[in-house]
């Protein structure tokens, strides 16, 4: 139980931190594609304004020096090339290249320029921006510019990005994990107070560091919070002490006076009834106290491994002469099995079940008690052929004083149980009545010593 | 018996006092713990009922120091708790029995006879016990009546070991569950009564005069 909570708490701030991590990615994924999307169009819109007016230059002089000059200064250009990214082509009216090179064009029929993007297939694939100017007599005049810096800067940029990424992701997960752990420890240590405190260690208080942050503050209202429990409960308990103490005195004194009355008069059968009542009030008053002191004691963890086995053959031993009695066969199902606990009150938890379950079972039937080992657990089981206990009831016998309708002719204090609870809680263990049809199962396990 | 009471409830004391003189005991009476200790050390006495709380000097120091200087007179310590370990501290300081308040005055008798025997017949340990024609054989572990032998179960033998051990004293149940059960717990219904009846079935069955008898209210006495 208290080993699964602190797991479930790490997986919870780890996801956090996860959720932290992917979303900050995200962000910066976002905000790189649009640098570089704001970059790429202005280095585009710069190429094109150098094609602009290389094409406006090559414009005037087709326009001063006719077609000759102009494929004559293609010409020259393409021969020497003042700018190694420069691209330059004529192409007729088929599409056909009359000087330079250019891609297999859609042959433009529109008087207007307009820009193209291609791969210049000589050089690897760089992308060109060109510009298609009609000359007018149906030839082309493409002006253009290889990208190759351009694409350059934008590539290393990219690279850069994607490292700064890889980086960030790193930093971020590292940063992520050893929040998550710092937060999950600081948690945890609440988390373990919590659980230990709820199993009844009352006294327990979460650790302070004094940093007088979030989680320092946290601790400090829970121990707060635990010191009122813990005022409240000892009053409570104090109270019930109390009664049954101060009560307890009077009632013995009671008895006491009805003994030495007995001594003196004839027998009265009314006199023994009364010692017999003033006995049974005693007996539910010592049980209250005993079951509000194993309720108050801190959960058994490093106490002697018990041999729970030899526990039940003593008490088998104990009730033996009274199921004979009444014709009861006590069958005896155990297997060697420890447990860590107090011998005496393990003694006492078997006592009541088997009481119980000699006192309900009709005569000439049988009481089992099984007990067995297996992996971390002892399982103990007594079973009678009595009437059982209704399902609705079940959870209920458990608790202080109650005793069912069926039960109200039969000696007892209606705390047996509760006591049985008691003791199986402190011993960390769980109790289940179950229906033995006919006749109940009372089913206990502990963890094995 | 002279016995020396320290107890400071007045309530108590008085009680207990008006009991052992009924019986027959002669009682000197000390609230405080310091008186107490002062008689304790100056007087013979053969039993103390000792409280644990007292003025002035607690009843653990007092017998702490009554048995630091040698004195071993039986100590019944009463106390208002009944835990374990509070058992196991009073024992440890040097006391020869100890009882939870409230207690009945039976309880309280029963034991101040059983530790005035403890304190008598330690010396010698025998080696058979007798009690009217009831014979045990303490090293073949066997019982007898009239010649006739018995069988016995192992605690069958164990409560009667002990019940003629106080052979003629009133035993009460929660001696009796101290002595032969092992375990300090609260038995639900009569399962020591009917351990007694089965013993004295055995014991008692096809005998004229029976040894075992029940004292009502208190508990049970082996012989007259």
């Amino acid at each position: 139980m208290s080993g699964r909570a602190p797991v479930r708490l790490m997986s919870t701030s780890a996801r956090l931190a996860l959720a932290v991590t992917v979303s900050f990615l995200l962000a910066f994924a976002l905000l790189g594609a649009g640098v570089y999307y704001a970059v790429s169009t202005l280095l585009t819109a710069d190429a094109r304004e150098v094609v602009r007016a290389d094409a406006a230059g090559l414009a005037d002089i087709h326009r001063g020096a006719g077609r000759a000059g102009l494929i004559a200064e293609l010409r020259g250009r393409l021969a020497a090339p003042d700018d190694p990214d420069a691209v330059y082509a004529l192409v007729d009216r088929d599409g056909r290249a009359i000087v330079g090179s250019a891609p297999p064009l859609s042959v433009p029929r529109s008087a207007a320029p307009r820009w193209i993007v291609f791969r210049d297939g000589t050089d690897g694939g760089t992308r060109v921006i060109a510009r298609l100017s009609p000359l007018g007599d149906g030839e082309t005049l493409l002006t253009g510019l290889r990208t190759r810096s351009q694409d350059g800067f934008l590539a290393m940029m990219l690279r850069t990005a994607l490292i700064a990424l890889l980086v960030a992701a790193a930093l971020g997960a590292l940063i992520g994990w050893l929040t998550a752990r710092w937060v999950s420890r600081r948690l945890q240590s609440l988390d373990l107070t919590a659980a230990r405190v709820g199993a009844g260690e009352l006294a327990l208080r979460a650790r302070l560091d004094g940093s007088d942050d979030a989680f320092d503050r946290l601790a400090h209202r829970f121990n707060a919070m635990l010191d009122r429990i813990e005022d409240l409960l000892g009053g409570v308990r104090h109270a019930t002490d109390h009664i049954a103490h101060d009560l307890r005195t009077p009632l013995t004194r009671l008895r006491n006076r009805l003994d030495q009355l007995r001594e003196r008069e004839a027998p009265a059968p009314e006199l023994d009834a009364a010692i017999a009542e003033t006995d049974q009030l005693l007996q539910s008053f010592g049980a209250l106290l005993r079951l509000a002191r194993i309720e108050a004691q801190p959960p058994l963890r490093d106490a002697p491994a018990v041999d729970l086995q030899a526990l039940v053959r003593d008490v088998l031993e104990l009730y033996a002469p009274s199921a004979a009695e009444r014709r009861i066969a006590l069958r005896d199902a155990t297997g060697p099995a420890s447990v860590r606990g107090d011998a005496d009150q393990l003694f006492q938890l078997l006592v009541n079940l088997v009481d119980n379950a000699v006192k309900f079972a009709p005569a000439d039937s049988e009481v089992e008690l099984a007990l067995s080992a297996s992996g971390a657990e002892v399982r103990l089981e007594v079973r009678d052929r009595g009437p059982g206990i209704p399902a609705a009831d079940r959870e209920r016998v458990l608790d202080r004083f109650v005793r069912l309708e069926t039960q109200r002719s039969s000696p007892g204090t209606g705390l047996g149980l509760s006591l049985v609870r008691a003791i199986v809680l402190r011993h960390e263990g769980r109790i289940e009545l179950l229906d033995a049809a006919p006749g109940l199962r009372v089913c206990i396990a502990l963890p094995r010593a | 018996m002279r016995i020396l009471l320290v107890e400071d409830d007045p309530h108590t004391a008085g009680f207990i006092a008006k009991g052992l003189k009924e019986d027959g005991h002669a009682v000197d009476h000390a609230d405080n713990g310091k008186d107490g200790l002062f008689l304790a050390t100056t007087e013979p006495y053969d039993a103390i009922v000792l409280d644990r709380m007292l003025p002035q000097l607690d009843g653990m120091t007092l017998l702490k120091t009554l048995r630091g200087a040698g004195n071993r007179v039986p100590t019944l310590l009463l106390t208002a708790l009944g835990d374990v370990e509070q058992r196991v501290e009073g024992l440890r300081a040097g006391a020869d029995d100890y009882l939870v308040k409230p207690f009945a005055y039976a309880e309280l008798s029963a034991r101040l006879d059983g530790l005035a025997r403890r304190g008598t017949a330690a010396s010698a340990e025998p080696t058979r016990l007798r009690v009217e024609d009831l014979e045990l054989d303490l090293l073949k572990r066997s019982a007898s009546r009239d010649g006739k032998a018995i069988e016995l179960q192992p605690r069958e033998y164990r409560l009667l070991e002990y019940l003629m051990r106080q052979a003629g004293r009133v035993v009460t149940r929660t001696m009796l569950l101290e002595a032969v059960w092992d375990y300090h717990f609260d038995p639900q219904t009569n399962v020591i009564d009917v351990h007694i009846s089965r013993l004295r079935q055995k014991i008692d069955h096809g005998f004229a005069a029976p040894l075992l008898h029940t004292v009502r209210g208190a508990g049970y006495r082996l012989g007259s």
